[in-house]
């Protein structure tokens, strides 16, 4: 049998998180917002009106191509992309063409088998968003809140093989856009959206078959599905002896099916030509050297740093990176207490992340800084506090924002280590319970547990179970 | 003379010193527009009258109720000793490409005659807050889509106050004329190819075409964006520099206006002309154009009555201590009008995409069976001859397979015609001008419908006017005579990027030294025959 592989290019549409809009005023982010509530003469393409270009949407788009090791062009230029629909009010939209604003780059995306899979970057440039459309009961409806919404166009080359990793790019490049802090990178909220170009060939071959193009694919997961479910349609395609045609396909995710859009008859002539309305953008070496001040270690370059600087195992760097508060929580957390990073990571694995997921915070957010963290890991190492009392101050400083040893004074949650107490009370709960100390005294060894949970319980926790178990051993044992 | 004949600069004193009220002013002004503006364009107008012969028809709206309200808000300013700006009271017009909040702002297109605007373009703003009377709005070619004003789909269009038998040149020949029969002391127009230097020279006013960037678009219903001039149209050169003074600066809604200061132009207005070297072109003296027929290129000389100004407000200057400079080479001239020609298509054809029906303006009523025929439809009805003769060449020269040979080529032309300009104002280079002085237009004003239909032919209307616009300097029209049928004859000075100030100190030179020549007493025919 034939050995194919894919080709997959992906065309990503990133929603930059300013403030306001590429050319006017308006609020950017329209989510949640009614139709037609964030709109302005300038953005609705009113006679007269004229845009001018949002100075923090260069900015962002500079940083992530310095982020994708683009080359960032000193002078770039704006020009129309005409054509005519109803959601585009202007009856063109403002793109860049043959200047964009960076050239070149890639991503190393690191793949689940230990190798990384360089992905090239074709084209990236800045362009406006259009509005959109809906169709309700036979009438044609439009909301212009997202036109002027900034967005980077983001092209990769075929560089993709499996459905697999179109998903790990997506992955990496959502990572990246957050970490980055240009874009919140919601695929559901449409801030990325992502079309892919599909071919197969035979393995080892180095031309490329006609390709489809599949839109509408609005979660990383449906990514996955589409390209894959395509990748096996035009395998059996081309088993069958028929060519792949160039088609543009929707992916119905509910239905779990490819359907084909209506055919292009010629690909489209969009009249590029320069916007007149907008002087060309010139990043001046200074202003870029302003701009790259912002450009943070990137959370692939940090992971590995994670690994070698502190021998963490490659599971805890890859989640410690995911997110960069997080990353930046745990690296605060070192600095306090350098002699152990794995403890440092596994509290934060196993109790910081619960809390994060719980309360949708990020790590930066927390009342818990690393700081709180390091303290209370400090105070069950010197066994201040036992490890069950310590994972609970994590709450409890979370809740009142007060220093873990501040709470354990307040509470009087000290580990009690004194034998006479714990003696006393031991001996308080032996004589209390005659039945259970008969049944043990039988052979029912495993009531030890209760007698110690009993006694816990007196203390409050705050016994050192050890110590209550062997002093309840022996008078159990009398 | 009346209130309404009085230069904006002799009523804001006036009004200033509360010897005339704002008020007053705006009266008077609005009975000489029912004297002679007879009725106002509209739509739906198949022919004129014999009656509409004789008027101006300046108006496509006239606010005066608004300018009511406006006059006297001056007026209660400056009775509370407040100074309402340096405008007070001065009635204008305003070319209905501009929009004005709350005033209907058509563009002279049935595509947008029933378009309100929700906000006001910036130099009207600005002419507002200083103190200025808006009138209202005055008729253009469709879109500001040709030189006689004959476009307009409203009717009647405009004509020359000084025979309305012929048209008082476009696009801003609403303005020119209102301005020419004291329907408003100034006007604001725009110049995408002399279209407020040409009707400016027809109607015997004084227009000027600020350096691109000098004045902001913002407001301007686009023609071609990169050409696109907002500009100040008055009866004398005092008025032109006032009015220059308050529409001119940086504004934050046009990317493309510009953050050089605003000189003082007021203050070297009476500063002569000793010593200036003021350029004359062969190029300048004659146009060539294709013939349509045969491709050949056709060179004809223009009007001797429009060369002997010329050459005679030469010899004024040069008596007032001018160094004239002959024989200055712009040999890229003639160029002008075919570049001319594939650039602004390109922009005027993506710019009128936005009239599609679907937002605001004109929307078919017929039945439509899909998107596309709801654009067919109502792009089909909605735009005139102009704007659709626009269109199609818009979007053949810049189609893909095209837009080599034509547009790019067009954007070469323009950077040689800058160079032609670059060289004659460089101030270490051979000619070291710093004025061009060049007929504005080939002839004087045309009869109605003489040359209207053959759009290649009124194309040279501007072939002396648009090299200015390719190169983004500015210039400025000034009346330099009469011809023998009476119609006036207009010269133009060219200057530098932002040497608006030199041109209007030449320009005013100029006038104050002709100021008792006989022709200067003539009266337009239609407020002559007023004083019977
Ligand atoms: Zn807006």
């Amino acid at each position: 049998m034939t050995e194919y592989e894919a080709v997959i290019g992906l065309e990503t549409h990133i929603q930059l998180n300013t403030q306001s809009k590429i050319f006017c005023s308006c609020k950017a982010d329209s989510w949640n917002d009614p139709p037609n509530t964030n709109i302005c003469p300038v953005c609705t393409g009113l006679p007269g009106v004229l845009p001018v270009t949002n100075r923090v949407v260069v900015e962002k788009a500079a940083l992530l191509a310095a982020a994708m090791h683009a080359e960032i062009q000193p002078v770039s230029f704006f020009d129309r992309k005409n054509y005519f629909y109803p959601d585009l009010p202007k009856g063109y939209q403002i793109s860049q063409y043959d200047r964009p604003l960076a050239r070149g780059g890639y991503l190393d995306v690191p793949l689940p088998d230990g190798t990384t899979r360089q992905v090239t970057i074709e084209k990236l440039h800045i362009e406006e968003d259009a509005g959109k459309t809906k169709n309700d009961n036979g009438r044609r409806l439009i909301d212009f809140n997202r036109c002027g919404v900034p967005l980077i166009e983001m092209v990769t080359g075929p560089d993709l093989r499996s459905a697999d990793e179109a998903a790990q790019y997506l992955i990496r490049l959502r990572q990246l856009l957050r970490w980055l802090g240009v874009s919140e990178a919601d695929m559901e909220k449409a801030h990325l959206r992502c079309d892919a170009n599909v071919s197969i060939r035979m393995v080892g071959a180095d031309y490329l078959n006609p390709k489809t193009e599949i839109k509408n694919v609005n979660s990383i997961v449906a990514v996955k599905e589409a390209v894959q479910t395509e990748i096996e349609r035009q395998i059996r395609e081309v088993e069958a002896g028929k060519r792949i045609e160039a088609w543009t396909l929707e992916w119905d995710e509910d239905a779990g099916v490819l359907r084909k859009m209506r055919s292009k008859e010629t690909e489209a002539d969009y009249r590029y030509f320069r916007e007149p309305d907008l002087l060309p953008i010139h990043i001046s070496e200074a202003w870029l050297a302003h701009i790259l001040q912002e450009l943070p270690e990137l959370p692939l370059e940090r992971r590995a740093r994670f690994i070698s600087q502190y021998g963490l195992p490659e599971y805890d760097a890859d989640i410690l990176t995911g997110e960069r508060s997080l990353s930046d929580y745990f690296e605060a957390a070192v600095a306090l207490y350098p002699s152990d990073p794995k403890r440092v990571s596994n509290w934060l694995l196993n109790d910081l992340m619960r809390m994060l997921n719980e309360s949708g915070k990020l790590a930066s957010e927390l009342r818990l800084t690393p700081d709180y963290l390091v303290e209370i890991i400090r105070l069950v190492d010197a066994g201040t506090v036992n490890t069950t009392t310590g994972k609970s101050l994590l709450d409890k400083v979370e809740a009142s924002g007060k220093r873990p040893g501040e709470i354990v004074n307040a509470e009087g949650l000290a580990q009690v280590s004194d034998t006479g107490a714990i003696r006393q009370a031991a001996q308080q709960i032996v004589s209390a319970n005659p039945e259970q100390v008969q049944s043990y005294r039988k052979g029912k060894t495993t009531l030890i547990g209760w007698f110690v949970g009993q006694l816990m319980r007196e203390t409050r926790g705050k016994a050192d179970p050890q110590l209550a178990r062997s002093i309840l051993e022996e008078l159990l044992s009398e | 003379m009346e209130l309404c004949d009085l230069s904006a600069e002799q009523i804001a004193s006036l009004v200033h010193k509360r010897e005339v009220s704002a008020r007053e002013v705006l009266e008077a002004t609005l009975n000489r527009v029912s004297l002679v503006d007879g009725r106002p364009g509209q739509l739906g107008i198949e022919e004129t009258t014999p009656d509409d012969e004789k008027y101006v028809h300046a108006f496509i709206s006239l606010t005066a109720e608004r300018a009511r309200v406006q006059a006297d808000e001056v007026d209660r300013r400056l009775a509370g000793g407040e100074d309402p700006g340096p405008l007070a009271g001065v009635p204008f017009t305003v070319k209905d490409i501009f929009v004005v909040r709350g005033t209907p702002s058509t563009a002279g297109s049935r595509i947008l005659a029933n378009f309100v605007a929700p906000y006001t373009a910036t130099p009207v703003e600005r002419m507002e807050q200083a103190g200025g009377i808006m009138l209202g709005k005055v008729n253009l070619d469709e879109f500001t889509y040709g030189s006689s004003n004959e476009s307009s789909a409203f009717i009647p269009t405009p004509r020359n106050p000084w025979n309305p038998a012929y048209v008082p040149g476009g696009s801003s020949g609403g303005s020119t004329a209102a301005v020419a029969a004291g329907e408003g002391a100034l006007s604001l127009g725009t110049d995408t190819a002399g279209s407020i230097r040409q009707p400016a020279a027809f109607c015997g006013v004084v227009g000027m075409k600020p350096t691109y960037g000098r004045v902001s678009r913002y407001g301007l219903i686009a023609f071609g964006s990169s050409l696109d001039c907002p500009g100040p149209v008055a009866r004398t050169v005092k008025d032109a520099t006032l009015m220059l003074s308050v529409i001119a600066g940086r504004d934050p809604h046009d990317q493309t206006s510009v953050t050089v200061p605003v000189p003082d132009y007021a203050s070297r207005l009476e500063a002569g002309v000793k010593g200036l070297r003021i350029g004359l072109s062969p190029d300048y003296f004659r146009i060539t154009f294709v013939d349509p027929h045969t491709g050949e290129l056709i060179e004809r000389p223009i009007d001797p009555e429009v060369l002997a100004a010329t050459r005679r407000a030469a010899d004024v200057l040069a008596s007032l201590g001018a160094e004239i400079i002959e024989d200055v080479p712009m040999p890229h001239t003639h160029y002008g009008i075919p570049a001319y020609f594939v650039i602004s298509r390109v922009e005027a054809a993506s710019n009128l995409h936005r009239y599609d029906g679907v937002k605001y303006g004109y929307r078919t009523p017929e039945y439509v069976t899909d998107l596309r025929d709801l654009y067919r439809k109502t792009r089909g009805q909605g735009f005139g001859l102009q704007p659709k003769l626009r269109i199609l060449m818009g979007m053949y020269v810049s189609a893909a397979q095209y837009s080599e040979q034509y547009y790019v080529r067009a954007l070469r032309v323009r950077s040689l015609i800058r160079r032609d300009f670059e060289t004659i104002f460089d101030p270490s280079g051979a000619y070291r001008l710093d004025a061009l002085l060049t007929p504005t237009t080939p002839t004087t004003a045309f009869t109605m419908q003489e040359v209207y239909g053959d759009s290649v032919l009124m194309q040279y209307a501007d072939e002396l006017t648009v090299p200015a616009n390719h190169a983004g300097v500015p210039g400025i029209s000034l009346p330099a005579g009469l011809d023998r049928k009476g119609l006036p004859i207009g010269i133009q000075f060219l200057g530098a990027d932002y040497a608006e100030a030199t041109l209007l100190q030449i320009g005013f030179a100029y006038e104050q030294a002709t100021l008792g020549e006989d022709w200067r007493k003539r009266k337009p025919q239609v407020v002559e025959r007023l004083a019977v």
